[in-house]
């Protein structure tokens, strides 16, 4: 018996069996990878003045 | 595990369980039941909204109204609200659709790089925010005598107790019956008796605008958009979404789940923000130093035992519902990006790592806040504003996600949608670096603080 015999209220890709399977890596152009890793350096950078913030203020 | 025929893929006892659910939802769809379907479909949306109605959130609100009084902050609630609304539709629409959580579509489409950055970053603004909500539980707790040790083992007993079912729904109804009592901020509202014109004055006018120290105010900007938009939530709905089975015929009452929670959220949030307004003709600014169970002391001096305890007991609620949200979402990115099993559906035993991550890191804060003499405002604020910061990267993941045609075929974000998004990702991002870099020249002397 399939799956969708098996268990008709889920559908086709909503298998343990299939969420397992992974998708396509995507294509990213050259822009888009080095807008992601100036958005990630960013979110670095201002977590650690966060950080030093609050670390320097318990401290003061 | 069902037994299969040696072609078909062995099917799982999370297909057993999800399939009783979805066979509910099709018997309510058939029978034009549209009330219980949406009792049935409801509870990622509110459970991510009311679950960021949590134990930093509702004192960063209280906190602000107690600094600032009626104004300008009341209606930035709502409007935070409604860009979560914005947030948290694509992460519905993209579970709904790929049946996939975002730890795992974001590892498997755009690398492990990316994936275990975007799990890296959940996972350190979890345990702080975790922190952060154990804090406020003993905060809550210490206002009827008890100790930051029943604070611990209340809130992790609690999560330990939800997680032994081995059942999405019976985890969700219980979270969703304990995140009903959130609406205690909004009975403590009204037993303040605010000044409900002035209150709707400044809900259509955005006014009076807030003076005084520009750190302070974007430390309660930042942390007003970190206890509406984080992180953990996106995680949390894309996965409990994909987890409960939502598919693309039940998006219609997906959307209406996440409006119905932000719009709950925000009438509870500003509950909580009235609460502090009534400090704020008392000294509101001493509520600084409330690193213990200050803010109902404060309140029972002002308003009397009834309201104290009433906005005590709601910490105590915005706290374990947080806890047990936020832990989930962390076990959910835990199992998605190492690949092994990760659904409330699963047996423990067939899920060992996922509900190993979700009790570990509730124990992890837990323990925390048994060390004496902790910040403890300080914890809840900075957790949230360091939500802030890194929510935009999290933010234009599933941007991405939710356009990306392969993935999510007709079922992409129209233009308008985009639109409202990016400019959701380039105000967060601007407030989170405008509060972080102020604060970090201010505490290296480079400015002073006006």
């Amino acid at each position: 018996m399939t799956p969708e015999a098996e268990y008709p209220a889920l559908e086709p890709g909503q298998f343990d069996a299939d969420t397992a399977q992974p998708v396509p890596r995507a294509q990213l152009s050259r822009r888009a990878r080095a807008g992601l890793w100036l958005l990630r350096i960013f979110a670095v950078i201002v977590s650690a003045m966060v950080v030093y913030t609050f670390v320097s203020q318990l401290h003061g | 595990m069902v037994n299969m025929s040696a072609a078909a893929p062995p099917l799982t006892p999370e297909d057993a369980a999800r399939s009783r659910d979805r066979g509910r939802v099709h018997r309510a769809r058939l029978g034009g039941r549209r009330w219980h379907l949406l009792w049935l479909l409801a509870g990622p949306g509110i459970l991510a909204m009311l679950g960021e109605n949590d134990g930093p959130s509702m004192v960063s609100y209280a906190a602000t109204g107690a600094t600032y009084g009626v104004g300008f902050f009341l209606p930035f609630i709502v409007v935070t609200f409604a860009m979560a609304a914005v947030c948290q539709e694509l992460c519905m629409r993209v579970g709904a659709v790929t049946h996939r959580g975002y730890g795992q579509l974001v590892l498997e489409r755009y690398g492990p790089v990316w994936g275990w950055f975007a799990a890296g970053d959940l996972l350190l603004t979890n345990l702080v925010t975790l922190i952060a909500e154990f804090v406020v539980i003993r905060i809550g707790l210490a206002y009827f005598g008890l100790g930051a040790p029943v604070a611990a083992a209340a809130g992790a007993g609690l999560v330990i107790c939800t997680l032994s079912g081995g059942r999405y729904w019976r985890w969700e109804r219980i979270v969703l019956g304990l995140a009903v009592f959130n609406g205690l901020f909004l009975v403590a509202a009204v037993m303040t008796h605010p000044h409900w014109a002035s209150a709707g004055r400044a809900l259509v006018t955005l006014t009076p605008f807030p003076g005084g120290s520009r750190t302070t105010l974007l430390l309660l900007v930042a942390s007003t958009i970190g206890a509406t938009v984080t992180p953990w939530m996106v995680f949390f709905q894309q996965s409990a979404s994909a987890d409960k089975g939502l598919t693309t015929a039940d998006l219609r009452y997906g959307r209406l789940d996440t409006v119905i929670g932000a719009a709950l959220a925000a009438v509870f949030g500003c509950g909580a923000f009235l609460v502090g307004a009534v400090l704020q003709a008392r000294g509101g600014a001493g509520l600084l130093g409330l690193a213990g169970a200050g803010f109902p002391d404060a309140l029972a001096r002002v308003s009397g035992h009834a309201v104290a305890t009433v906005f005590a007991l709601g910490l105590v609620e915005a706290g374990v519902v947080a806890v047990l949200t936020i832990s989930a979402s962390t076990a959910y990115a835990v199992g998605e990006c190492v690949g092994v099993a990760h659904s409330l559906n699963s047996p423990p035993r067939r899920a060992a790592l996922f509900y190993g991550a979700n009790i570990t890191v509730a124990l992890i804060a837990a323990g925390v806040i048994l060390i004496p003499g902790a910040p403890l405002l300080a914890i809840a604020l900075n957790a949230n504003v360091l939500a802030t910061v890194l929510l935009p990267v999290t933010l234009v993941f599933i941007i991405m996600l939710a356009n990306d045609r392969q993935l999510m075929g007709r079922w992409v974000s129209s233009r308008a949608t985009n639109w409202v998004a990016i400019v959701i990702v380039a105000f967060v991002a601007l407030c989170g670096a405008a509060y972080g870099i102020d604060s970090f020249l201010q505490a290296t002397h480079l400015i002073s603080g006006a």
